[in-house]
C-alpha cells in the first residue's frame, strides 16, 4: 500500500472516530428533548484549547500567529483542559438558554449562538488569527516519545489512539443511555410536563446533559486538531451541524450503533468517498453536487424511512421469576411483537413486591397496614399522626385577565381519606389541580402538604414530596414501552444521577431489579402484563388511562391527584379503574379526585368539595350534597 | 456624529431590505406554521434569474419584477408538493425543520452546479447621488428604499382592504373557523405561499442590489438575519416583521457604525437572543394564538 | 334509539344524523348517535360532561369524518364533505371556543362570514345581521379580541348568520355568559332565528334554560343517546338529575317545581 494511501486512509479513519464521538454526543442530547444546534462552537473550542495548549507561547514562532494562553503542556493534558473548556462554555449558555425556552426557540437560539461565535472568531484577530486560523499545531508526543517514529506509523498510532478513545466516549454514553437517567431524559424528550410530575428536574437535566454533550464535543474538536495540525474558522461553520444531523437521521435517532452507521455514512463514506471520483467539470461542481445529495438524503429518508437505518431498540425487561441470564434473549425474541407468555409465571412474583408502601394515616382499612413499613424503600418516613390534614388548601385565589377562575377555595384532604372534587364546566376545578401540583403559581393562599407549604414551588419539586397527579389529557411517554413508563415513575433511583449512572451500575441494577418486579405485580393486577412491552404511544385512549394510573402508583404517592380519571374511557374500563381505586383506598392511600362521573365520586369519595364559577358552593358528604338546591342547579343550570 | 447619522442611513436601506424578506417569511410562517429554511436560497436564486434576464438586455428593474413572478411560482409549487404532502403526514415540527433544511440545500446547491461559484453584478447606470443630511445615497438605494414602501404598503392594502387578505389573516388566526366560513383555506394558503414567494424573489433582487456582487450564498446567510426580524416581531406577525426589520436593521448599523463595522451581524444576532430571552413570543406579537415559532 | 312520534314534528327534517359514530383520531367518543332537526324547530341536546355532545356538532360541521351513519342536510348525503362546501350550502356552526377571529375586528369578522357573498350583498348582509345585534353596531372597528363575553358571542353567532344558513349548530353559546345574558341569548335570538324558519341544533350545558326554549329534546350521556323526547315533557320530569348524571345515586333536591 503506498504511503499516500495509508496516509489517505489513517486520516478518513481519524475523521471517522471523531465524528462519531460528536454524532454520538449530538444524539445523546437530541434525545433528551436538547436540539443543540451550537455543537460544532464546542467542537470548535476544544479543538482551540488544544491548540494553543501545544503550540507554546506565541513567540515560539515569532510571532507570526497571534493566539492566547499559549502553552506547552504534555499529552494528555491539554485534551483534559479542552473537555473542561467545552463544559465551561455550556454551563452558562445552557442554563440561560434551556431554561426560558422550549424546544423550537432554543433550537433557533442556538443556530444564533452559533453564528455569533463564527463571527467573533473572524473579528478578533488577535485571539484567533483570522481567517487564516492556526497552523503547525504539533502532534502528541511527536516532540518527544515518539520523535523517531515515522509518520506513517505514527498515523496508525494516532488512529489506534483514536480509537481507543472512541470505545471510552461510548462506554460513557452507553452508561448514561442505558441507565434509568437515560429513560429520564428520554422521558424529558417525550413529555417535559409529566416528567415533572414524576419529581424530574426537568432544566437540571437539560443543562446537565448539554453540559456532559459540550465536553465531548470539545474531546472531539481536540482529538481531530492533534492530528491535523491545523485550526481553520471555515472548517467550523453552523451547517457543519447539519452534517452530524444528517448522520444520526439516516443512521437512526436513538441508536447508538445506527448512529455508528450514520457516522459511517454521512461525513466520512459521502464525503470522503467522493474524493475518488475522478474530477469533472468546473470547480465546485463536485462539491456543490454533494450538498445536493445531502439534501436530497435528508427529504428521502424523511420521507421513506423517518426512524433512519436502524430504530431504537425496545428495552425489554423479563418478568421475576423467569430464569436468570442466560434467558435475556429468549425474553428479547419474545418481547419484538409477541406477548410473552409469562403472565402464569409472574405470579409468582418476588414477595417484597406485593405489598404497596403507602405511609399510613387514619384509614378505615383492614390489618394490610401493619405491613406498611415505617421506613420504605425510598427513605420516606411515614407519618402516623392522628387524623392530620394531608392537604390543606385556604383561601386560594388566582386570575386570569379579568376573570378570577379561583376564588378563595378552601378545603382539607386528610390522611387517608378520598376527596372528591365536582362541578360543572368552567368551575374552576383544573385551575385548582394545577395549583396545587404547581403548574401554576397562586395570587394568594397557601397550600400545605403534611405542614410544609407548596404553594408556587415548581412542580418536580411537590412530586417529590410525595404528591402525585395524573393530567386530564393523555401524558404518557410515547417513544418509551409501558415497563419505561412505570419505571420513570420510581422515585429516589441510585441510576438518575449522572455519578450513579456512570460508576454505580451493579448498585442501580440491583435497584431496579426490585422496581421492575414491582411494576409487573402492577402490570398483573391491572391486567396489563401482555402490554408490557408495548410502546405507550400504541395504546388505545383507555390503556393509556391505565398506565397513567400505574405510574402514579409507581412514584409512591403520599397523595394521588387524579385529574378526571374516567374522561374518555369505556363504561367497562371505567368500572375496572374504580374498583383499583377502591382498593388503594382500602389501603390507606389519600386521594384528590375530580371528575364529572358522579357515580365514581359517590361510591369512592367520604367527602365532597362542591365548586362552581371559581368559588367552593358546598362541602361535606355526598348525601348532603345531594339535597342541596344550590348544586343541583349548578349543575342543571337553571 | 456624521458617521452616526450615515450609520442610520445604511441601516433604513437595510431594513428595507429586511423588512421585504421578513413580511414575506412570516406570512409563511402565520398561514402554515413552517419555518422555511429554504427561504434564503430562494432569494438566492430569485437574484440569479434577475441576472440572466438583465445580462441579456432587459433592464433591472423588469428583471425584479420577473424575478418576483419567478419566486411566487416556485415558492407556491415548494409548499404544495413538498411540504403539504409531508405535512399531512404528520411530520413532526423538527423534521419538518430539516426538511425545510433539505429542500433548500438542494437549491442552493443547484444554483451552484448551474453558474459555478462565481460573482455576479447587475448592469445598472450610476444614476444621480442623493445628500440627505449628511449621507449620500446613490439610485439604487434611493430605488430600494422606494420599492420597500411600496410593497409594505401594497401588502397592508392587501391584508386589510381585501376580502383575500383578509381571509389570510382569518385562516392563520383560525383555520377551522374560517372553513366555518365557506372560505377554501387551501386555496388561501396557496395563494399566500405565492405572494410571500414574490416577496422572497423582490427581496433576493433588492439585496443583491445592495450587495454589488453576489454569489450563490447570497441568501444563505441572510434567512437568519430575516429570521430574527421575523421572530423580534412576534412570527406571523406581518406588521410586527416590518418593525423587527426596521429595529434590527437601524440598531445593528448604528451600533456597529458606534464600535467597529464588523461587529453589525454579531449585534443584530444579539438583539435577537436577548429578545428570546425576555419574551419568547417577539415583541410585538399578540399573546392569543401563543405564537413563538411554529406551535 | 327512541323517537317521538313524527306527526308531533313540524314539517321534514332539514338536518337528519343517523347512526352516527366519530371521535379524535383512531378513538370514537359518540356512538350510533342520530337526531332530527326541521326547520323552525330547536333541538336542545343536553347531558352530563364528556357526552360527546360538542364532538356530534364538530362531526355534523365536517371539522371531525365520521367513522359510521350518516348526514343528511336537506335531504342529500353529505356525510364526508369538506366543512366549507357545508358552510356554503347553509351549514352554520358556532364553537364553543375559538369562535371568533380574535385579531380582526368586528367588521371584518362579519365580511369573513360572508366570504363567498358579492360586495353589494356583503354590505347589505352585514347591515342586516347588526340589526339583529344592534349592541354591536358601536363596536365595527373593535379588536374581537377586546370584547366582553356577551358582545364576542354576539358576533360569534352574527358571523355564522352571514351566508343566512338553513341549519344552524350552536356549541354551548351560552358558556360564561351571566344568566341574564344567556337567558337573553337563547330567549330572543336563539328562539327568534328559529321562529324564522332556521332549523337549529344546539347543544347546552344549562339544560333548564335551553329547554324552556327548545321543541325537542336530545340527552346524551356517555356517547349515545339515552333519550330523545320533547322539551316541554323532559323539563317536566322530576328525575331529570337521575337522566343526566350517571351512577346509582342521583341528585334530588328536597322539592321541586317543574319549570
Amino acid at each position: 500500500m503506498s504511503t499516500a494511501l495509508q496516509f489517505y486512509l489513517a486520516t478518513a479513519l481519524v475523521y471517522f472516530g471523531v465524528d462519531l464521538i460528536a454524532c454520538w454526543a449530538f444524539n445523546m442530547q437530541l434525545r433528551a428533548g436538547v436540539l443543540n444546534f451550537a455543537f460544532i462552537v464546542f467542537q470548535a473550542a476544544g479543538a482551540y484549547t488544544q491548540a494553543v495548549l501545544t503550540l507554546g507561547p506565541q513567540t515560539n514562532n515569532s510571532g507570526y500567529q497571534s493566539y492566547v494562553f499559549g502553552n506547552e503542556l504534555p499529552f494528555p493534558i491539554p485534551m483534559v483542559i479542552a473537555m473542561a473548556v467545552g463544559a465551561a462554555i455550556a454551563l452558562p449558555v445552557g442554563w440561560l438558554v434551556l431554561r426560558r425556552l422550549d424546544r423550537d426557540l432554543h433550537g433557533l437560539t442556538f443556530i444564533v449562538v452559533s453564528l455569533i461565535a463564527t463571527r467573533l472568531v473572524e473579528i478578533q484577530v488577535n485571539w484567533f488569527n483570522g481567517p487564516t486560523g492556526l497552523s503547525l499545531i504539533p502532534q502528541p508526543l511527536s516532540g518527544t516519545v515518539l520523535a523517531n517514529v515515522a509518520p506513517q506509523d505514527y498515523s496508525w498510532l494516532y488512529v489506534a489512539f483514536t480509537g481507543v478513545i472512541c470505545v471510552a466516549v461510548y462506554y460513557v454514553v452507553h452508561r448514561i443511555t442505558s441507565s434509568p437517567l437515560g429513560r429520564t431524559l428520554r422521558s424529558l424528550d417525550d413529555n417535559e410536563p409529566a416528567a415533572a410530575a414524576l419529581g424530574k428536574a426537568v432544566t437540571a437535566n437539560k443543562v446537565m446533559i448539554f453540559v456532559v454533550g459540550g465536553a465531548l464535543g470539545a474531546l472531539s474538536g481536540a482529538v481531530l486538531v492533534a492530528f491535523i495540525g491545523a485550526w481553520a474558522p471555515s472548517g467550523w461553520l453552523y451547517s457543519e451541524t447539519f452534517v452530524l444531523a444528517a448522520a444520526i437521521i439516516i443512521g437512526g435517532r436513538g441508536n447508538n450503533l445506527g448512529v455508528l452507521i450514520g457516522a459511517a455514512l454521512v461525513p466520512v463514506g459521502f464525503f470522503e468517498g467522493t474524493r475518488f471520483l475522478p474530477a469533472f467539470g468546473p470547480p465546485g461542481l463536485i462539491d456543490a453536487i454533494q450538498w445536493m445529495a445531502i439534501g436530497l438524503l435528508f427529504l428521502v429518508f424523511l420521507w421513506f424511512r423517518p426512524i433512519g437505518i436502524l430504530p431504537e431498540r425496545r428495552r425489554i425487561f423479563p418478568p421475576p421469576g423467569s430464569a436468570p441470564k442466560t434467558s435475556r434473549w429468549r425474553a428479547l425474541r419474545w418481547g419484538i411483537g409477541s406477548a410473552p407468555r409469562l403472565a402464569v409465571a409472574s405470579a409468582g412474583a418476588a414477595p417484597a413486591a406485593s405489598a404497596p408502601r403507602w405511609p399510613a394515616g387514619q384509614a378505615a382499612s383492614s390489618g394490610r397496614l401493619s405491613d406498611a413499613p415505617s421506613a420504605s424503600r425510598t427513605g420516606r418516613v411515614a407519618s402516623v399522626v392522628e387524623a392530620v390534614a394531608l392537604l390543606s388548601v385556604t383561601n386560594l385565589r388566582r386570575g386570569f385577565g379579568g376573570v378570577q377562575a379561583v376564588d378563595d377555595v378552601s378545603f382539607e384532604v386528610p390522611a387517608g381519606q378520598t376527596i372528591g372534587l365536582i362541578g360543572p364546566n368552567g368551575a374552576g376545578k383544573s385551575t385548582v389541580v394545577s395549583l396545587i401540583a404547581g403548574a401554576l403559581k397562586p395570587d394568594s393562599g397557601t397550600i400545605r402538604l403534611k405542614g410544609h407549604e407548596i404553594a408556587g414551588k415548581a412542580p418536580h419539586v411537590i412530586a417529590r414530596q410525595g404528591l402525585v397527579r395524573t393530567f386530564q389529557l393523555s401524558s404518557q411517554f410515547s417513544s418509551l414501552t409501558v415497563m419505561e413508563n412505570l419505571l420513570t415513575a420510581v422515585p429516589g433511583q441510585r441510576g438518575d444521577t449522572l455519578s450513579g449512572a456512570l460508576f454505580s451500575a451493579r448498585r442501580w441494577r440491583h435497584q431496579e431489579r426490585d422496581s421492575v418486579a414491582r411494576a409487573w405485580e402492577l402490570l398483573r393486577r391491572f391486567e396489563m402484563v401482555p402490554k408490557a412491552s408495548e410502546y405507550a404511544g400504541n395504546l388505545s385512549g383507555g390503556q393509556r388511562r391505565l398506565v397513567e394510573v400505574m405510574r402514579a402508583l409507581m412514584a409512591e404517592p403520599q397523595l394521588l391527584l387524579l385529574d378526571e380519571p374516567m374522561a374518555g374511557v369505556s363504561p367497562v374500563l371505567a368500572e375496572q379503574i374504580e374498583a383499583h381505586l377502591a382498593t388503594l383506598q382500602a389501603e390507606g392511600l389519600a386521594m384528590l379526585i375530580v371528575e364529572h362521573e358522579l357515580g365514581v365520586i359517590d361510591r369512592l369519595c367520604q367527602s365532597v368539595v362542591v365548586m362552581a364559577e371559581g368559588k367552593v358552593i358546598a362541602q361535606g358528604p355526598m348525601a348532603t350534597i345531594r339535597r342541596s338546591q344550590e348544586v343541583v342547579d349548578a349543575y342543571i343550570g337553571a | 456624529m456624521s458617521l452616526f447619522v450615515t450609520s442610520i442611513a445604511f441601516g433604513v436601506i437595510t431594513a428595507s431590505v429586511l423588512a421585504i424578506g421578513a413580511v414575506g417569511f412570516t406570512l409563511q410562517a402565520g398561514v402554515t406554521n413552517i419555518v422555511n429554511f429554504a427561504y434564503g436560497s430562494t432569494m438566492t436564486a430569485c437574484a440569479l434569474i434577475a441576472w440572466v434576464a438583465n445580462q441579456a438586455g432587459l433592464n433591472l428593474w423588469l428583471a425584479l419584477v420577473l424575478a418576483a413572478l419567478f419566486g411566487a411560482v416556485f415558492t407556491a409549487l415548494l409548499n404544495r408538493l413538498i411540504y403539504v404532502p409531508f405535512s399531512r403526514r404528520g411530520t413532526g415540527v423538527v423534521s419538518m425543520i430539516y426538511v425545510t433544511i433539505g429542500a433548500g440545500l438542494i437549491l442552493e446547491y443547484a444554483l451552484e452546479a448551474i453558474w459555478g461559484p462565481h460573482y455576479f453584478t447587475y448592469l445598472q447606470s450610476n444614476g444621480a447621488s442623493f445628500h440627505v443630511l449628511s449621507a449620500t445615497f446613490t439610485t439604487s438605494q434611493v430605488a430600494i428604499l422606494a420599492i420597500a414602501v411600496a410593497t409594505m404598503v401594497s401588502v397592508h392594502l392587501l391584508l386589510t382592504r381585501t376580502q383575500l387578505g383578509t381571509a389570510m389573516r382569518a385562516t392563520a388566526a383560525n383555520r377551522n373557523l374560517a372553513r366555518n366560513c365557506g372560505i377554501n383555506t387551501e386555496r388561501v394558503v396557496d395563494i399566500a405561499w405565492a405572494l410571500s414567494g414574490a416577496l422572497c424573489g423582490i427581496a433576493g433582487v433588492v439585496l443583491a442590489v445592495n450587495t454589488f456582487a453576489f454569489t450563490y450564498t447570497l441568501g444563505e446567510g441572510f434567512v437568519v438575519i430575516i429570521f430574527a426580524a421575523a421572530v423580534l416581531g412576534g412570527l406571523g406577525q406581518p406588521y410586527g416583521a416590518m418593525a423587527g426589520a426596521l429595529i434590527v436593521g437601524v440598531v445593528s448599523e448604528a451600533a456597529a457604525g458606534l464600535t467597529q463595522p464588523e461587529y453589525k451581524d454579531v449585534i443584530a444576532f444579539a438583539i435577537l437572543i436577548l429578545v428570546l430571552l425576555v419574551r419568547p413570543h417577539g415583541v410585538f406579537s399578540e399573546l392569543s394564538g401563543r405564537r413563538g415559532v411554529v406551535r | 334509539m327512541p323517537t317521538s312520534a313524527p306527526d308531533d314534528r313540524p314539517g321534514p327534517p332539514l338536518l337528519e344524523v343517523r347512526g352516527l359514530t366519530a371521535g379524535y383520531g383512531r378513538v370514537p367518543a359518540i356512538f350510533d348517535v342520530g337526531v332530527e332537526v326541521a326547520a323552525g324547530e330547536v333541538v336542545a341536546v343536553v347531558g352530563p360532561n364528556g357526552a360527546g355532545k360538542s364532538t356530534l356538532l364538530k362531526a355534523v360541521a365536517g371539522l371531525l369524518p365520521a367513522m359510521a351513519g350518516s348526514i343528511r342536510f336537506g335531504g342529500r348525503d353529505v356525510t364526508g364533505r369538506a366543512s366549507f362546501h357545508l358552510a356554503r350550502a347553509g351549514l352554520g356552526y358556532v364553537p364553543q371556543l375559538d369562535d371568533v377571529f380574535d385579531p380582526l375586528t368586528v367588521a371584518e369578522n362579519l365580511r369573513m362570514g360572508g366570504y363567498s357573498l358579492d360586495r353589494q350583498e356583503l354590505t347589505r348582509r352585514v347591515e342586516e345581521v347588526v340589526a339583529v345585534f344592534p349592541q354591536i353596531s358601536g363596536l365595527l372597528g373593535r379588536t374581537a379580541r377586546k370584547l366582553s363575553g356577551g358582545e364576542r358571542k354576539m358576533v360569534a353567532v352574527g358571523r355564522a348568520l352571514m351566508l343566512r344558513p338553513k341549519v344552524l349548530l350552536l356549541d354551548e353559546p351560552t358558556a360564561n355568559l351571566s344568566p341574564m345574558l344567556a337567558s337573553a341569548l337563547l330567549a330572543e335570538h336563539v328562539r327568534r332565528l328559529a321562529d324564522s324558519g332556521v332549523a337549529v341544533l344546539l347543544v347546552e350545558q344549562r339544560a333548564m334554560a335551553a329547554l324552556r326554549i327548545a321543541d325537542q329534546a336530545v340527552v346524551m350521556v356517555s356517547g349515545r343517546v339515552s333519550l330523545s323526547a320533547p322539551a316541554a315533557e323532559l323539563a317536566g320530569r322530576s328525575d331529570l338529575g337521575e337522566l343526566f348524571l350517571k351512577g346509582a345515586q342521583s341528585i334530588q333536591p328536597a322539592e321541586r317545581a317543574p319549570s
